[in-house]
């Protein structure tokens, strides 16, 4: 166990490393690009009008000394490996450098966002959870009866309902409706006021939870499925247990490892999702800061802003795998 | 002593010869009576593609052209009304139909056979091969798909050239892109296989006889991977229909004006939504109907090929 912890910690910085030169690459393969978003373009001919603030202002032909001299403050000059490694003993620190855009420290800015997207992630799992296990067990009972068949149809459409047309009607239809809309609010911190916070936070976290709350649903029923008629459960039923026991106890622990298994990717699909319904309600957080930034081309933000998501979703499969030796302890590491 | 072997004995060979195709007929039957959903989804998928590719005959108006009359409600002239450039929202649902299937076919037929060949060198080479493959794949993995698809379009975004009129520039690069996000979950599933079908008897008899190393997985492997593949296919095309529409959602799939599902509901569009709710709600219905006939299909397809896989994805 201890072996294998140390195994998979160790791998976590490889894979950063992996991680983040993928996304060097990608993101610095045409160099100059940056440079030129400063200025809040990407046409180079125009790059010589509007300079920012006035401080690389150039005049006609010089022009092109300013770029050079932009590249060269941030460094963009320099051969790309020597880039990575100065990049990577900041990022090392917790310093994601500064934002190509709004010179804003990227760390300071993804501190602000990050917080509510793990706030929606969170009420994500808890409603998809507290939705789709009951649902999955009630449907499981009893296979082939007129709930199950109900449920089933339920959940494939909840699964194949795509999460911004669900976002788009449930701003829609209110204001249609009541004249009134779950948008439109200035956001505030958990911190400041939980209350408001929460009436902000849910929109997005619904939303998201109605796919993530069927497809639990469906894993769950399948695999309850394989072990209501497993041998364990017909010795428990042979030993006396009533059935209410014998599915709580014996059936749903032993089917506890899918569903854990299934949280731990709806996780890394919530992260993405969390793009999606952010953008719809508005709401501030990482997955919205991210999209911003790739839109603006304000590379220095995304590799900050990915290599965090990708943190994140390592944590998770990681402690998802932890957890499987808690709830199963045939699982020996 | 002929009576005895005919009645325990194999079948007459003329009997056997008749065998296989009645059988086949019979497997489709069973199917479309076990599996009344999966039927059902395979009939309205019958149907769409028929819309998509039937689209030049049964649109009522050029889905590009921009029209008088602007945010008209559903009536006997606009079938689903029209939007704020006055285009016809049903003309626009059938092309955006096109757009959809298009992308989504071929992003699963490079994922599926790019994710099988990878998984079948990595799986069954081993080795450093396999460390690298499984490697590079949990990297891709470890991004969310629609960021890493983003971040892929706005790195090779400029340079993508087209491919005529069939795939241009912008489809292309999201064809590329969500191949990308897909293929390592598809190689991850393969490989898994790949790994099981190396330690059996048949691969074992291959490699005593000396067949080589590239007739057992192409000749030997291939084949038996192909059950999986199908079942992949059916959870993996919805999957790319999804994504395609959800990044031309975020206003970075297809190039502006080109009739999209996931286009139509994104952008300046959504501020008529309230006013012209037909807007919204015709291609979001479109999507989501075609999406769910794939997945009722999917099911039953999983449920008649391998009862071990029902459920999962």
């Amino acid at each position: 166990m201890q072996a294998y912890l140390l195994r998979r910690l160790i791998a976590i910085p490889f894979m950063l490393i992996g991680i983040t030169l993928l996304l060097f690459f990608l993101l610095f393969l045409r160099p100059g690009n940056a440079a030129l978003t400063n200025f809040g373009l990407v046409n180079p001919d125009q790059a010589c009008d509007k300079g920012e603030r006035g401080t690389y202002q150039s005049t006609g032909s010089g022009c092109e000394g300013g770029l050079a001299r932009l590249e060269k403050e941030y460094g963009l000059d320099r051969p790309f490996f020597v880039q990575y490694g100065d990049w990577a003993i900041h990022a090392i620190q917790g310093d994601f450098g500064l934002s190509l855009k709004n010179r804003r420290s990227i760390s300071a800015q993804i501190g602000e966002r990050l917080p509510t997207t793990i706030e929606i992630g969170i009420i994500t799992i808890i409603l998809s959870t507290l939705i789709g296990v009951p649902v999955g067990i009630i449907s499981a009972i009893r296979p082939g009866s007129w709930i199950d068949g109900t449920l089933r149809i339920t959940t494939i459409i909840g699964i194949s309902v795509p999460n911004f047309w669900v976002g788009t009607l449930a701003i829609m239809l209110p204001a249609l409706w009541w004249g009134w809309t779950p948008l439109a609010r200035s956001y505030v911190n958990f911190v400041d006021s939980p209350l408001t916070n929460l009436s902000i936070v849910i929109w997005p976290a619904l939303v998201l939870a109605i796919g993530s709350a069927a497809y639990v649903a469906r894993i769950v029923r399948s695999s309850m499925l394989e072990t209501l008629y497993a041998d364990f459960t017909r010795t428990a039923r042979a030993k006396g247990l009533t059935e209410r026991i014998v599915v709580l106890r014996h059936v749903f622990r032993s089917s506890m490892i899918t569903v854990l298994t299934v949280i731990g990717v709806q996780l890394g699909a919530i992260l993405g999702g969390s793009v999606i319904a952010e953008q719809i309600f508005a709401v501030p957080g990482l997955g919205l800061l991210i999209f911003e930034a790739i839109m603006g081309i304000d590379y220095t933000l995304v590799l900050g802003g990915m290599t965090m998501f990708a943190l994140m979703f390592m944590i998770v499969t990681l402690a998802v795998d932890l957890l499987y030796t808690l709830v199963d302890p045939r699982i020996r590491y | 002593m002929s009576e005895i072997s005919n009645t325990t004995g194999p079948p007459p060979l003329h009997e056997l010869e008749v065998m296989p195709p009645k059988r086949r007929l019979d497997g489709l039957r069973r199917f479309l009576k076990q599996q009344r959903l999966g039927s059902f989804g395979a009939i309205i998928i019958i149907i769409i593609v028929f819309g998509a590719i039937a689209a030049p005959i049964l649109h009522t108006s050029d889905p590009r052209e921009f029209g008088e009359n602007i945010l008209v409600s559903p009536s006997g002239e606009n079938w689903f009304g029209t939007n704020r450039d006055g285009r016809d929202v049903w003309s626009r649902v059938l092309y955006g139909g096109r757009v959809s299937l298009k992308i989504g076919l071929a992003t699963v037929i490079l994922t599926i056979l790019g994710g099988t060949l990878i998984a079948l060198v990595a799986g069954y080479l081993g080795g450093i091969f396999d460390f690298i493959l499984s490697r590079m794949g949990d990297i891709l993995i470890a991004f969310p798909s629609i960021l890493f698809a983003l971040t892929l379009r706005a790195s090779i975004g400029e340079d993508m050239p087209g491919l005529g009129s069939f795939l241009p520039a912008d489809e292309l690069l999201l064809v590329v892109a969500i191949c990308v996000v897909f293929t390592p979950v598809i190689f991850r599933i393969m490989r898994g296989n790949v790994l099981e079908q190396r330690n059996t008897t048949y691969v074992e008899a291959a490699r005593v006889i000396g067949a080589p190393e590239s007739r057992i997985m192409l000749r030997h492997i291939l084949p038996n991977l192909l059950g999986l593949m199908i079942i992949v296919t059916s959870t993996t095309l919805p999957a790319a229909i999804l994504t395609e529409s959800g990044l031309s959602f975020l206003g970075v799939g297809v190039d502006i004006g080109t009739p999209s599902w996931g286009a139509d509901l994104s952008g300046n569009a959504r501020i008529y939504f309230s006013r012209a709710p037909w807007i919204a709600i015709f291609p979001g219905l479109a999507l989501s109907v075609t999406v769910l006939a794939f997945n009722l299909l999917g099911d039953a397809l999983r449920d008649a090929l391998d009862p071990r896989l029902r459920g999962q994805k």
